[in-house]
């Protein structure tokens, strides 16, 4: 039997699939998959989710390329667009800052930053058996992952 | 490796954000032709309607081009493009009132072009059965499986997306699995 643990491989056998690993990482990969069965079973699950991967639809690309293009070609609205706007928004006793607000790019930097509680409304918990993870600490977590038999990232089985 | 995000000798991410900060067309059309499927199979799997997956990549992309100025590159490219993604999925589905569809519409074809045909069929098979029993697991695991087998992203970026820590995304991704293992017996 290989030295390597199976925690290890199961880590490996997306980027395995993926052809992402260095030749060598294949040749141990490879090792251990031809003695360990339940490597195996992990490694066809795996492949068949890959295989099954759905894929972008005809049109898709174009779509989004021409809509985007379009996006940047439209002309900016000018000063005297906005004081139009927004003399008409007050004859009609509209606040702007509504519309101001859907026009704003929510996008800053990296991260996606929305309101609090609405960055991800997940019904998970609505699900029955569905853990949440997402408050346990870092030791609660590698205890769990330990549960799973994959224990932490390199290391035991 | 990924297909149509195989970079190869193409330019990487980085360089083609920096090209598209100053309007540079090839460069966003490159962005969009290397990343459109992935944005797409996360919008599928929260979404699950075909149509309804489109406009939101649609609307990813129109919102992640107009804020690429802002983009700092503290992650990838992919990663923040696929949580913009996965935020505009939730959005669609906040505003039609619903979070699920019964049954996914559209799953894609299984790739047996290298097996004889009745393995085929059983891959193909074995391969859709796979797809429906990962379609049943509760969100964040499904979308911590797919984005790491299909997508090839780490633990680190696949948290970034669904919103959780690292050692968070892994437990959801290893519980998905098991699960998924017991589904199949």
């Amino acid at each position: 039997m290989s030295d390597t643990t199976c925690g290890t491989v199961r880590e490996l056998i997306p980027d395995f699939i993926g052809s992402r690993l260095a030749e060598e990482a294949v040749e141990t990969v490879e090792r251990h998959l031809a003695e360990c069965g339940e490597c195996r079973a992990e490694l066809e699950l795996a492949q068949m989710i890959f295989a099954s991967r759905a894929r972008a639809p005809e049109g898709l690309l174009d779509r989004v390329t021409r809509v985007t293009a379009e996006s940047r070609r439209a002309p900016s609205r000018t000063w005297w667009g906005v004081s139009a706007a927004a003399v008409a928004a007050l004859a009609l006793g509209i606040g702007i800052s509504s519309e101001r607000a859907e026009m704003t790019v929510d996008v800053p930097g990296f991260a996606y930053e929305a309101e609090e509680g609405d960055v991800w409304s997940s019904d998970d918990g609505l699900i029955a058996g569905a853990p949440l993870f997402d408050g346990l600490s870092d030791e609660s977590l590698l205890q769990l992952l330990d549960e799973l038999s994959v224990g932490s990232p390199g290391g035991a089985a | 490796m990924r297909d149509e995000e195989r970079e190869g000798a193409e330019p990487p991410d980085l360089e083609l954000v920096q090209r598209g900060r100053t309007g540079d067309e090839s460069a966003l059309g490159a962005l969009a032709k290397r990343h459109h499927a992935a944005a797409y199979r996360v919008a599928l799997s929260l979404v699950r309607r075909d149509d309804l997956a489109q406009d939101v990549v649609q609307d990813a992309f129109l919102k992640a081009f107009r804020a690429l100025g802002g983009f700092r590159a503290d992650a990838s490219f992919r990663t923040w493009l696929l949580t913009i993604t996965a935020n505009e999925a939730r959005g669609a589905l906040r505003r039609l009132g619903r979070r699920k569809e019964t049954a996914l519409e559209d799953v894609g074809e299984v790739a047996t072009e290298e097996l004889d045909p009745a393995q085929a069929a059983v891959v193909a098979e074995e391969a859709g059965r796979a797809r429906m029993m990962l379609e049943r697991l509760p969100e964040k695991q499904r979308l911590s499986v797919s984005l790491r087998i299909e997508e090839g992203l780490s633990f680190k970026e696949i948290g970034e997306v669904i919103g959780s820590s690292e050692g968070a995304a892994r437990v959801n991704y290893f519980h998905g699995i098991r699960r998924l293992r017991e589904l199949m017996e």
